[in-house]
């Protein structure tokens, strides 16, 4: 465990669980993840803590993960000791929440080094736990998550009640505190329009769908979370199978649109399709950040579906992180304008992808 | 092959961004989603509007409630107004200072006793949210052995879920004889069962 200093830049950390394109279901599920709210007896929640109480809490989380004994090694970052740029950088790792990078007063994040551990620090809870694992993982993303969460309770007095569980800020996540949730690659669904349907199936079973970045944020690239919504009530494990079904559901779902896609005539124009995003990638000159995953989506599709040889899963991911603007500017080290920004990134997206037109 | 029928809030449609019309008419808007399960997995779904779903016998019109968080208000009328400990609705909350009007514009708790002092504006909200008004699940004493609930409270508690599970399952007798319990055991009379 060590603490970042002010001024101290973020750690490099190798790439994120979400990166590797490992695991089981890989060619949909890209990263499932687990969050855990929590709070500490004797703190008033966010909502209502001053400057000082913020401090003091945040220095009584920070002492307590030093002890030894936790089952991940953690680095603490400080958010007050970096600028916006490095914040985004941590947004776009979905380290962090675009409302804990949005704060002003005292908050931070502790990350392990494969970044599959981050505890978010006076966010809306005054812990919010994060595990993740690539692919389609909820049993093991869970067992990992109940073993850290066994670790932080014995060091830290969390505030609960018998009738209630977990006692948070906002009461969709009272009782459990538990939100497990699956990043799906659906371009199958989107493509043909069947998405809205699943979306619709998926909100009556209690399932939130939802953008790439999480609460309000669009499906990108049609890049979708889908997570559970009831956190009172039912238990961990319950929330764990529910997940998982409905979610092998959907990626059962996602393979048969696939295949129809891929079957007689449609076959060409998925084909097209995906060559004409390919054709993008190697030749255009500006690209934008929305039109970038859109080309990515459907690389990423022809790749997994082995219509292109040339190329890796894990290249695409990369390229997708670092083509968000803040990997972007960090990468070149320069702030840049808008329209740099989309000529940049036309550049960078050939180089890591490694195409010759 | 089962055939699970389910409607949009409040008989609306079913998602506000996304307006499709009835499947079978092409008329109205659908408000009701028809789901094929086979072995407990969707294998397909249809959008209807409501007077489609009745020709089609899969909902019938005005079922009552099975089981709202009214009903289980009505129930626990009796129990309002004998709760001399708890602070009056209009109160702001002991621990963080959070008004009545704060937390409904919030939609935030400001501190673990609000939960008791917006008791009676949260356990709606919580039926609402998760359809449940109770925790299942892990909690610290199981993991460590912090400072434990007085024996008391955690048996209101036990009796409160009870209640809940006999309302839900539609066991008024069983529901009222509780709520009977739950009354004698807030005054400090124990429970008779």
């Amino acid at each position: 465990m060590s603490k970042g200093r002010r001024g101290d830049k973020p750690p490099e950390f190798r790439p994120g669980a979400w990166l590797l394109g490992t695991g089981p279901e890989h060619d949909i599920a890209i990263c499932t993840r687990a969050r855990l709210a929590r709070n500490l007896q004797g703190f008033r929640f966010s909502p209502c803590l001053d400057e000082a109480e913020a401090r003091d809490l945040y220095g009584t989380i920070v002492s307590r993960l030093q002890k030894p004994g936790l089952p991940d090694a953690l680095a603490v970052v400080d958010l007050e000791s970096i600028d916006e740029l490095e914040r985004s950088v941590l947004v776009e790792r979905h380290l962090i929440s675009r409302e804990l990078a949005a704060k002003t007063r005292a908050s931070g994040v502790a990350v392990d080094p494969d970044e599959s551990v981050a505890l978010m620090i006076n966010e809306e809870d005054h812990l919010r736990v994060q595990v993740f694992a690539p692919g389609l993982q909820t049993e093991e993303v869970w067992r990992r998550t109940e073993r850290l969460d066994n670790a932080l309770i014995q060091r830290l007095p969390m505030a609960w009640s018998e009738e209630f569980g977990f006692l948070t800020s906002c009461p969709t996540n009272t009782g459990t505190g538990l939100r497990l949730s699956v990043m799906l690659h659906l371009p199958g669904l989107v493509w043909s329009e069947e998405i809205d349907k699943a979306t619709n199936v998926a909100q009556k079973i209690h399932l939130a769908v939802r953008g790439l970045y999480g609460e309000g944020s669009r499906a990108l690239g049609d890049f979708y979370q889908v997570s559970n919504q009831v956190t009172l009530g039912r238990d961990e494990s319950q929330i764990q199978s529910d997940v998982f079904l409905a979610v092998g559901r959907i990626v059962q779902w996602e393979r048969e649109v696939r295949e129809a896609l891929l079957r007689g005539s449609a076959r060409t124009r998925t084909l097209d399709r995906i060559h004409r995003a390919l054709g993008v990638l190697e030749r255009a000159q500006i690209l934008t950040s929305e039109e970038a995953l859109g080309c990515l989506s459907a690389l990423r599709f022809g790749i997994e579906e082995e219509l292109l040889r040339d190329f890796r899963v894990a290249d695409v991911n990369r390229a997708l992180l670092l083509s968000q603007p803040g990997h972007l500017q960090r990468h070149t080290r320069e702030r840049l304008q808008p329209e740099e920004r989309d000529q940049r990134r036309a550049q960078l997206l050939r180089e890591v992808l490694g195409c010759t037109p | 092959m089962a055939r699970l029928a389910a409607c949009g809030k409040n008989g609306g449609r079913l998602d506000s961004s996304v307006m499709q019309y009835c499947t079978a008419c092409q008329k109205a808007p659908a408000t009701i989603v028809i789901m094929d399960l086979t072995e407990g997995a969707v294998t397909g779904s249809q959008h209807v509007c409501a007077a489609c779903a009745e020709q089609m016998g899969v909902v019938q019109q005005k079922l009552p409630p099975k089981f709202s968080p009214e009903l289980l208000e009505d129930l626990l009328g009796g129990l309002k107004g004998n709760k001399p400990t708890r602070p009056q609705k209009s109160e702001a909350c002991p621990g963080c200072g959070m008004s009545p009007t704060e937390f409904r514009s919030k939609g935030r708790l400001g501190c673990p006793r609000c939960y008791e002092t917006f008791r009676h504006d949260l356990m709606p909200l919580l039926q609402r949210i998760h359809e449940a008004q109770s925790h299942r699940g892990r909690l610290p004493a199981r993991v460590a052995q912090p400072v434990p609930a007085p024996e008391e409270d955690r048996s209101l508690a036990e009796l409160r879920r009870r209640l809940e599970d006999a309302v839900r399952g539609e066991r008024y007798e069983e529901a009222a004889r509780l709520r009977d319990d739950l009354r004698r055991a807030e005054r400090g009379e124990g429970a008779k069962s």
